[in-house]
């Protein structure tokens, strides 16, 4: 009587299934990770304040900076207007000489102005 | 200054008016210094001639604006500006020209001129007796100028 041939396992038995997963160690932790990201975030937020401040600082040195010039300049310009007002006058003066009830500087100002103004070149140099 | 109304940027031609200041008027040599002298110098010149130049803003003021009734205030004001920066130009000449170069090339920023600043600063404090303060800042803080580690350099 034939006994059926059957597969049989190897001798010795199989091996045994590799079923757990060999994953090699990638980097640090989640928990590393998230703290470390955290205080980098931190610093660099921390360095955009300060430097916002220094911002404001360093705008400060410069409007002091011009305000501090302002009457050294401002006294120049005067100076200046001066001289061309006087100047303008002068010359009206004597375009005009001969004309009775004539003002200079009043009877045919360039501007309806009430309030006293800095003078345009219109009125002060248009000669 | 934009409140010149010969301002070039805003003609089309020169506005150049021949006629020289009435001899009434005392005459004052005007400072002819360029916008970077006068930068670097700012520190100085705005405390040295305080007591001038408040007087003189406050003329101004009073008398709106007028130019015609401030000049004697006014000349006093550039008086002691020539003075400052004549004293400047003897006492730290080499600073300021390094200081007020550097300011011409890095567009007027005082940050970017440190190195050149704190000699001058010090050469200042020591022969003319002027320190670089900026008004209102907070005073907890150190000041901008003299950070160690500014941020922006």
């Amino acid at each position: 009587m034939n006994t059926p041939i059957q597969e049989m396992p190897p001798t010795g038995g199989f091996k045994p299934i590799r079923y757990k997963r060999f994953l090699p160690k990638k980097g640090p932790s989640g928990l590393t990770l998230a703290v470390s990201i955290t205080s980098i975030m931190a610093y660099g937020f921390y360095r955009v304040m300060e430097g916002r401040r220094e911002t404001f600082e360093l705008q400060r040195e410069k409007l002091w900076g011009r305000i501090y010039l302002v009457p050294f300049l401002q006294a120049e310009t005067d100076r200046d207007v001066y001289r061309r007002t006087r100047a303008q006058e002068e010359r009206e003066a004597w375009a005009m000489q001969g004309v009775p009830n004539w003002k200079v500087g009043e009877s045919a100002p360039a501007y309806k102005a009430t309030k006293r103004h800095i003078p345009t070149n219109t009125e002060v140099d248009w000669l | 200054m934009s409140n010149t109304p010969n301002d070039p940027f805003l003609s089309e031609k020169d506005h150049i008016e021949p006629a020289p200041m009435p001899s009434d008027v005392p005459p004052v040599d005007e400072l002819g210094a360029t916008s970077a002298p006068l930068a670097s110098a700012a520190y100085y010149l705005g405390p040295a001639c305080q007591e001038y130049t408040e007087d003189y803003m406050l003329c101004r003021s009073q008398t709106g604006a007028d130019p015609a009734k401030c000049l004697k205030e006014g000349r006093r004001v550039t008086r002691c500006a020539a003075s400052v920066l004549s004293q400047l130009k003897e006492n730290c000449g080499k600073q300021f020209e390094a200081h007020w170069k550097c300011l011409s090339n890095r567009n007027y920023q005082y940050e970017k001129c440190r190195t050149e600043e704190r000699p001058l600063n010090s050469c200042v404090f020591d022969k003319m007796k002027i320190e670089k303060i900026i008004p209102q800042a907070n005073p907890n803080e150190e000041p901008v100028h003299l950070k160690k580690n500014p941020i922006f350099s």
